[in-house]
């Protein structure tokens, strides 16, 4: 089974060009989708969710044992194996968690309600509400209310989970157990990570890609594409003063503070002087084919 | 730092489009209300007058509430809302500075949006002229800058400064928007407990001194100003007036100080503690997700409407567990009960709470609830999802489109269903409360959940439509609050009530007990069903451009509106279309074919017609009518009549005549004349106008003075299919009630024609100052005042109807059989004949009745059989009829004349109308009008008694006297009837019960004379105004028994009848007539008091300032009273001509607590009551008396015509 998204292009009625004839071919497992603010990874996520129309391209989701769907236009049929966690989302304020969670799992199509009461207690202890679900989810923190958002996508084991910036607003420890119940989900399923945590993608991902502009920069496995660049990282620590004038004279994708001088890595094909090689890591990897499109300024 | 947070607030308000809207709803408001040419009463007063402009511009600060509250409420609101508060208030500002700043940059705003509500009368009054939609441009008087500024100071300016501060203290200290909702409608019911109360005249001063807007006492101030007083006069400030406005500044400034100094920022930043769910600690019991259940789903049809049925519950636990939700639901609750509990109030006696009048409680307040209600939860359900952002989650699920959009739709669904309910379950308590238990539950039913229920769902069909395509709530519900003002508001601004063409409209139904739903029930099906059609496309639209998905733009919901354009919701469009346009073919068919609709603009152009074509008749002599012997056949199942005549006419002119002029107007009973012949000979048709209904007939041989002729005629008439209204029916199922009037009159009816001077100038017609003619007018002395078509004549007749039903004409029944009828049913024929003459006026009624029979023996051993006929179930109140009618028959017979008929009758006929009319010997009187009182309060009017008293009187006051066609002639029936109903009346209650109801009857008088349209018109003089010849008839005729002996009027009146009744031939008795025999029994120190008040317009202004006792020991007393008197005279416009130089007769007295009298009626206890004749002015008088003085004053019973009634009694200061 695997998500063949070709050509897909999509412009706001603002003029905002938001995808731009994106292809990717997304394996089972967890792919995750990297891009900075505004790069487009929303509108990809929410057009395979079924929530937006594209202008031009397709999706497909082929190697299922009903047959292959067009998420574009059998939206109903990708809905049933969809479980989606939205970016931002909210609930019902005056429903309990447990009440809201039970009506989810029925209109996911699990008819038999001990069956729902079952997966609906299970899901509330995975994400760690149990003991809070009798109360209205009006009055649920940012972190639980996320971790609402989490169970109910994981209900009625869906094929296609699309989980949409999931750690925002968890605290470590609650994002570790997030990555825990990620990697408890079953192999024949496609999990669409998107964020723009570097870290996520590398503790999770076997497969990846990264957008930007409304366009695919990157796509791979993660090991494989940081092994490309083997040798073309350099970096050098300078003063704050300096940095302008090295980014005239290099290609600097990333600047850093590190114990009061400011680190840059560089991108070259050949050594750079007065610059020390580096190993290079994922985030270099996004920063470099970030830096292609657009300025990056991390200071 | 006041002026910066007052600049800053004053530009964020004016950067908000809402201040815009607001301004722009009340200016809307104002400027159609005015362009259309509503204003006050009487067409005499120029609509923006400044007694308008004052009077409208308190309604408007009422509504304006609704804004203050919108707009004082968030100032500071806004600092929580936004969570701004937590930084703003670590700037440099003082808690003065920030709190004066925002109150008074918001309230210059506030106050401006009013002014834009006033501007709109402005330009409505300078452009009204132009656009000429009013009917009358010269209504628009002159644009004076002191008409305005003076209400928006003494109004505008400190209503709002209370209001505002209201809700602005609210918000500070609750920190809750929601409480300035709660506090505007508790404000709003103390303004309309104020109206209920104020119904009673005894607590006007507490009504105008409580209401907090000051409405009340400005109507106090301004009630009986004339036309022409309206047209000039600022009200006054003082009195009550300035009493209130004094109470509520000191209100507001009490408030408005207690607001601002208590303010501080450590209580508004106190966060509120408890409620938030606490979050658990860790917990390893979890589950491996793999060992969770993973069941094959289920999606089926069978399973998305049990989706939707979940989904909807949780939609409407959502919104009745919403605080706002809440307190509407209470606040329509507590008026639907209050409109229960004060429901049909007749001369401020209570009517029993049957159970129509509960269901008619919802078309009350609790309507405007309904509406909010449902705009604004409609809007709620419908933007849900995207308001709290659960639509990200929602709408990829895997349902169809139509399980969420039902489940929103059933939600609403639910609501209605709630807010049906509740009109029951507040009908039962009321019930309940007031001890009656005959509760009609099937009734109910029927109307709440048949009615109701599926009126306020065609509400949500369109709120659903327009929020669903509109797709942004708060722009949602403006447009959806827009589109039912132009559906409801815009008919009744521009007289546009053809309910075809008005969405949603065609839901009136009157419930009677004798009638049920009646004939109401098709019309209301059919409409019903025809909105219902239109709904279910506009609900197929709604469907296909449902918004799911993040995607808004119009492009995309247009993508998919396309996909979603299936078979099956293109057939429901389909079939929706096909309904309504068949529906609509129907109803027009109905309407517009099988009846005849005319708006009211087509109706007033018809009668001008009319009296352009045929005018130039009316003097055209006619026959009269000697003899009628009818034979009416009711049909109540079909809506159908009937009836034949044979009638002897007679040539009593000194003219031969050729033709018969004949009307009978174009209507919806759709009556054919059937059989005309004379003497057995069809007339010849020389003129055949049927859309005027005139025709003329050339007789088949001229008739010469004192010629007979027979003329047989047989009229069918029938209600076919349902009207436009739906309403006025004669003949129903049960209760048919009709006259004599459905056979054709003879001649032109001088009475039918317009008479407004507006729609007269509209039409070009001449300005019609009299509708009857002068009393020495030789063709109007030949004639009747009630018909033109007989003087006396013999009356017998045979009616038949379905055998369950008794069907009733005038005088005495002669035998009653069953036999077949024409159609081969069965039918029960009653046959009637009045002994001697009456005129020719005759009720036909037909029902199922219960009969109450008694029998009433006079004097000379005469009997009388007395009946009442009525519905079963309505026996309440029988003895009370019957009792009147003894007493009545008993004191007309001794003081006026003998009763010349051996019986005499009352009955009941369905709530349609509101009246009782006299008969010979037959009382036809409304379902509302006594049957369903409630008396059992001695203190309230006993109305059954009374109206049946006056009924009663018209036996010998319009059927043995019957007045000639001319000016002032109905105050001969009209006002006799009201004497001789007071007389019986205190007779039986006292005479120190009557100045309650002289106090309503002047209260009456002097309001009907300052919304007199024409002019008006003396008591020997006056033609159509009823409450000359009601009210200040009844006040005239009482205080002169009073001033010359109840004796000696009688003994005039007893002349009087036998000078002129049953009188033969014309010239026929007139007013002035009447009023020679009043004028010769008064002596001639009152012959100026007599003069003054029947001749000429008279008002006075007595008062009292001031009341002192002394005790003289031995239980006496010695009271000085310091009395000013005046007597005015005014023209007939109503401008003061004169003060009266000569002395004002009236009563100086002393009273002591008030008492009770033997029926438990509160009656004054005078211990001191004296005739004085006093010189206009100042007079300090003394008298002794023995008991405690308590009021003192002067003319307390108000037995004369009093411009201010309440200041004649003051409280005795004992020294």
């Amino acid at each position: 089974m695997q998500l063949e998204i070709k050509d897909l292009s999509k412009t706001y009625s603002n003029g905002v060009r938001a995808l731009k004839s994106v292809s990717l071919t997304i394996p089972q497992g967890m792919f995750g989708l990297l891009g900075p603010n505004g790069a487009g990874k929303s509108s990809l996520m929410r057009t395979i969710a079924t929530l937006q129309e594209a202008d031009s391209g397709s999706a497909r989701l082929t190697g299922l044992p009903e047959g292959d769907l067009d998420v574009l236009t059998q939206k109903d049929a990708v809905r049933r194996v969809l479980g989606y966690l939205p970016q931002e989302f909210g609930v019902y304020p005056r429903v309990t968690a447990e009440a809201m969670l039970d009506h989810i799992a029925s209109l996911k199509g699990i008819a038999n309600s001990r069956e729902r009461k079952e997966i609906v207690q299970g899901l509330l202890q995975k994400v760690n509400l149990y003991d809070v679900r009798k109360k209205n989810l009006g009055t649920y923190s940012g972190g639980m209310k996320q971790r609402f958002g989490i169970a109910q996508a994981l209900i009625g084991t869906p094929r296609l989970i699309i989980v949409d910036e999931p750690t925002a607003g968890l605290d470590p420890a609650e994002r570790n157990r997030f990555h825990n119940l990620l990697s408890e989900i079953g192999e024949n399923t496609i999990v669409i990570l998107s964020t723009h945590i570097v870290e996520d993608v590398t503790n999770l991902c076997s497969d990846m890609a990264i957008i930007c502009l409304g366009e695919v920069v990157a796509t791979g496995n993660p090991n494989d594409l940081v092994k490309d660049l083997t040798g073309k990282i350099w970096q050098k620590f300078v003063e704050k003063t300096e940095i302008d004038t090295y980014r005239k004279t290099h290609r600097v994708i990333s600047t850093q503070l590190k114990g009061g001088k400011t680190r840059i890595h560089a991108y070259s094909d050949v050594p750079l002087a007065d610059f020390d090689p580096v190993s290079p890591d994922l985030e270099d990897l996004y920063f470099a084919k970030i830096t292609e499109k657009m300025e990056v300024t991390t200071v | 730092m006041f002026l910066e947070i007052f600049k800053f607030e004053l530009a964020y308000r004016l950067k908000r489009p809402a201040t815009y809207l607001y301004a722009l709803i009340l200016f809307l408001f104002t400027f159609l209300f005015v362009i259309y040419g509503n204003g006050p009463a009487s067409e005499k007063t120029n609509i923006n007058s400044p007694y308008a402009i004052s009077q409208f511009v308190v309604v408007m600060t009422i509504f304006g509430m609704l804004v203050a509250s919108a707009i004082m409420g968030v100032p500071i609101y806004r600092d929580i809302e936004h969570n701004t508060k937590n930084y703003y208030f670590s700037f440099p500002i003082t808690e003065r500075g920030y709190v004066l700043g925002r109150y008074f940059g918001s309230f210059v705003v506030l106050l401006g949006i009013m002014a834009v509500g006033m501007l709109g009368i402005v330009i409505g009054s300078l452009l009204g002229p132009i656009f000429n939609l009013a009917d009358n441009t010269e209504r628009f008087g002159p644009i004076r800058f002191r008409d305005y500024a003076y209400p928006f100071l003494l109004f505008v300016v400190p209503n709002m400064f209370l209001v505002g501060s209201i809700f602005f203290g609210l918000v500070a200290f609750s920190k809750q928007v929601f409480t300035t909702y709660a506090g505007s409608i508790l404000l709003f019911i103390a303004y309309l407990l104020g109206s209920t109360l104020s119904q009673d005249l005894e607590n006007k001063q507490l009504v105008n001194l409580l209401d907090p807007f000051g409405s009340y006492a400005y109507d106090t101030a301004t009630k009986y100003w004339s036309p022409v007083e309206q047209n000039t006069l600022l009200a006054p400030l003082e009195g009550d007036l300035l009493t209130n406005r004094l109470i509520w500044f000191g209100v507001a400034l009490l408030v408005f100080a207690f607001s601002v100094l208590r303010f501080s920022f450590p209580r508004f930043l106190a966060i509120k503690l408890g409620k938030k769910a606490k979050d658990e600690v860790e917990s390893e019991k979890a589950p491996a997700l793999a060992s969770l259940p993973t069941p094959t789903p289920v999606f089926q049809v069978g399973a998305y409407v049990r989706q939707m049925f979940q989904q909807a519950g949780l939609e409407f636990r959502s919104i009745v567990r919403d605080p706002y939700f809440i307190a509407i639901l209470l606040g329509a609750v507590l008026f639907l009960f209050l409109d229960g509990w004060f429901a049909s109030e007749t001369y401020g006696t209570p009517s029993l709470p049957t159970t129509y009048a509960m269901l008619e409680a919802r078309n009350g307040t609790f309507f405007f609830f309904v509406l909010i209600v449902l705009i604004f939860y409609t809007g709620e359900v419908v933007h849900r999802d995207k308001v709290v952002h659960y639509d990200t989650i929602a709408d990829a699920l895997p349902v169809p489109d139509w399980m969420n959009y039902g489940a929103k739709l059933l939600s609403m669904t639910y609501v209605c269903l709630l807010l049906s309910t509740l009109i029951m379950v507040s009908g039962v308590l009321n019930q309940t409360i007031k001890g009656y238990f005959n509760y009609e539950f099937s009734l109910y039913f029927r109307d709440i959940y048949g009615i109701a229920f599926t009126q306020y769902f065609q509400l949500v069909m369109l709120a659903f439509f327009v929020h669903t395509m509109v797709n942004q709530k708060f722009v949602g519900h403006i447009v959806t609050l827009a589109t039912y003002i132009v559906i409801w508001a815009v008919p009744q601004f521009a007289e546009f009530n053809y309910r075809l063409a008005i969405p949603f409209s065609g839901g009136t139904v009157q419930i009677s007990d004798m009638n049920g739903f009646g004939h109401y029930l098709t019309a209301l099906a059919s409409f019903r069903l025809y909105w219902y059609a239109f709904g279910g496309m506009l609900l197929v639209l709604a469907l296909w451009f449902w918004n799911r998905g993040a995607d808004t733009a119009f492009k995309s919901r247009w993508q998919l509106a396309k996909q979603r354009m299936g078979r099956l919701s293109m057939v429901l469009f389909a079939l929706a279309l096909v309904v309504f346009v068949s529906m609509g073919a129907w109803i027009y068919t109905n309407v517009s074919v099988k009846n005849h609709y005319l708006s009211a603009d087509q109706q007033r152009e018809l009668q001008s017609t009319f009296e352009k074509k045929y005018h130039k008749y009316v003097d055209v002599l006619q026959p009269k009518i000697t003899s009628a012997k009818l034979n009416v056949d009711v049909f109540p199942d079909e809506f159908k009549a009937v009836a034949s005549g044979v009638f002897m006419i007679v040539n009593k002119g000194h003219q031969p005549i050729d033709s018969l002029h004949l009307t009978m107007p174009a209507d919806n009973f759709h009556r054919q004349l059937s059989k005309f012949l004379i003497d057995g000979q069809a007339p010849k048709m020389i003129l055949d106008d049927s859309d005027l209904g005139y025709y003329i007939y050339r007789l088949p041989k001229r008739m010469n003075p004192g010629d007979t002729a027979q003329m047989d005629m047989t009229v069918t008439g029938q209600y076919v299919g349902f009207s436009n209204a739906g309403d006025s029916r004669d003949v129903v199922s049960n209760g048919t009630f009709f006259n004599v009037g459905i056979f054709p009159g003879f001649g032109y009816d001088a009475g039918q024609e317009l008479s407004s001077d507006k729609y007269r100038k509209k039409y070009s017609l001449p300005i019609k100052e009299w509708t009857a003619p002068a009393q020495t007018d030789s063709l109007g002395l030949r004639d009747f005042l009630f018909t033109d078509d007989a003087d006396w004549v013999t009356f017998e007749g045979t009616i038949s109807t379905t055998p369950d039903q008794t069907a009733i004409m005038p005088g005495q029944l002669l035998k009653t059989w069953t036999a077949n009828g024409s159609d081969g049913k069965p039918r029960k024929y009653f046959q009637y004949k009045l002994p001697g003459f009456s005129d020719y006026f005759f009720s036909m009624c037909s029902a199922r009745y219960g009969v109450k029979r008694d029998t009433w023996t006079g004097p000379d051993g005469k009997k009388v059989a007395l009946e009442v006929y009525h519905h079963p179930g309505h026996d309440r109140n029988l003895d009370r009829f019957m009792a009147s009618m003894k007493a009545s028959l008993s004191y007309y017979t001794k003081n006026y004349a003998p009763f010349p008929y051996p019986v005499l009758r009352v009955l009941e006929f369905p709530r349609y109308a509101s009246f009782a009319q006299s008969f010979p010997t037959t009382v036809p009187y409304s379902e509302e009008f006594g049957w369903v009182g409630d008396f059992h309060d001695p203190n309230k009017t006993d109305y059954a008694y009374y109206v049946t008293a006056h009924e009663v009187a018209h036996q010998w006051w319009g059927h043995q006297i019957m007045p000639s066609r001319t000016r002032g002639a109905n105050q001969i029936s009209e006002t006799m009837a009201e004497y001789s109903a007071l007389m019986v009346l205190k007779q039986r209650y006292g005479a120190d019960a009557m100045p309650k109801f002289l106090k309503y009857s002047l209260d009456r008088y002097l309001r009907g004379r300052a919304n007199e349209d024409k002019f008006e018109a003396n008591m020997l003089d006056n033609d159509t105004r009823s409450y000359v010849w009601y009210q200040k008839g009844s006040m005239l005729m009482y205080a002169l028994q009073d001033y010359i002996g109840e004796d000696r009027v009688n003994q005039a009146m007893n002349d009087y009848m036998k000078a002129a009744r049953f009188r033969q031939k014309a010239p026929f008795t007139t007013s002035l007539e009447w009023y020679s025999f009043l004028k010769a029994a008064t002596p001639d120190s009152l012959k100026p008091w007599l003069t003054d008040n029947f001749e000429k317009l008279t008002l006075y202004d007595n008062r009292i300032t001031k009341a002192e006792a002394k005790s003289i020991g031995n239980g006496k007393y010695s009271v000085k009273l310091y009395i000013r008197t005046a007597t005015e005279y005014y023209d007939k416009t109503g401008k003061e001509l004169a003060k009266g130089k000569g002395p004002v007769i009236a009563d100086i007295a002393v009273l002591t607590d008030d008492g009770k009298n033997k029926d438990g009626l509160t009656t004054k206890v005078p211990l001191l009551m004296q005739k004085r004749s006093l010189s206009p002015g100042e007079h300090i008088i003394e008298v002794t008396v023995k008991g405690k003085p308590v009021k003192a004053g002067i003319d307390p019973y108000n037995k004369l015509i009093d411009r201010v009634s309440d200041d004649n009694l003051v409280k005795v200061d004992v020294l």
